[in-house]
């Protein structure tokens, strides 16, 4: 197994490149797929902290969070697409820089 | 370097790769099946972390349900037809935001000692029937909530999708 730095250093990579999608998109789907990927991120690396210190007492902790995590990425991104299908319905676009009735 | 250890990295530069492709595609469509890929480079990590659970889960739940859904946004607000700017015009300071948050991560994984958290011999498969165990009795409150709150969110989601008598 590698070392645990560098479970978490790829962890860190596929975060960041996460947040970099949320930043700089500007399609509300596309930013959608770059927080699931943020989401990802961050259950493997409570798995990979489950799993490293496991050995020798038995610890589900950090796995079942994961599991939570997926379901509520899950229950997210449903509803985050039924608000974006809504939005387009009503303001026929679906980019996040054009959804602006709540500015002055 | 062990053979284990040999696969994790191309794992690893796979999902990183594919990852890039989500962010940096000038096609939505492309950027989608990259996500795809992603995702199953994630699975691959979870099964060399010996959770095969969370790897068959990951593949069902993301590689299914979560893909599908976000074809079918894709589809219904017709992204491909009129095809725009995919970047906004803060780009280069997402940029440089991401890249500063990476730098702080890998300097606080580098800079700690990791000693209490590295196994000493070989790390077992977690057992599917103990965690099984776990999840129904120690975890079942949780458990039980978050199904009440996947029914409702579906619920909402079903909801805000579907149109209105007077549309």
């Amino acid at each position: 197994m590698p070392p645990l730095e560098n479970v978490l250093i790829v962890n860190a990579i596929i975060f960041a490149i996460g947040v970099m999608g949320v930043l700089t998109r500007r399609n509300a789907v596309l930013i959608l797929m770059s927080l699931e990927l943020m989401l990802n991120a961050v259950s493997l690396n409570m798995v990979a902290f489950a799993v490293y210190g496991r050995v020798g007492f038995g610890n589900f902790t950090g796995i079942i969070f994961a599991l939570f995590i997926i379901v509520i990425a899950a229950a997210e991104v449903a509803l985050a697409l039924g608000i974006v299908v809504r939005t387009f319905r009503n303001r026929a676009t679906a980019n996040v820089d054009e959804i602006n009735l709540l500015k002055w | 370097m062990s053979a284990a250890e040999a696969v994790y990295y191309v794992v690893a530069v796979v999902a990183i790769l594919s990852a890039l492709g989500v962010v940096l595609a000038g096609n939505i469509v492309h950027a989608a099946i990259f996500f795809i890929l992603a995702l199953g480079g994630i699975a691959g990590f979870y099964l060399m972390l010996s959770v095969e659970f969370l790897a068959l889960v990951q593949l069902i739940v993301y590689g299914g349900a979560v893909t599908i859904l976000i074809l079918f946004a894709l589809m219904l607000t017709r992204a491909r037809e009129r095809p725009q700017a995919l970047f906004g015009k803060t780009r280069p300071l997402g940029v440089v935001a991401s890249l500063a948050l990476l730098a702080a991560f890998i300097g606080a994984s580098v800079g700690t000692d990791w000693f209490e958290q590295t196994p000493r011999g070989d790390i077992e498969p977690v057992p599917f029937q103990e965690l099984g165990d776990v999840i129904f009795t120690v975890w079942i409150v949780p458990f039980i909530l978050i199904g009440i709150l996947l029914s409702i969110a579906l619920d909402g989601a079903v909801l805000l999708a579907v149109p209105d008598e007077e549309d």
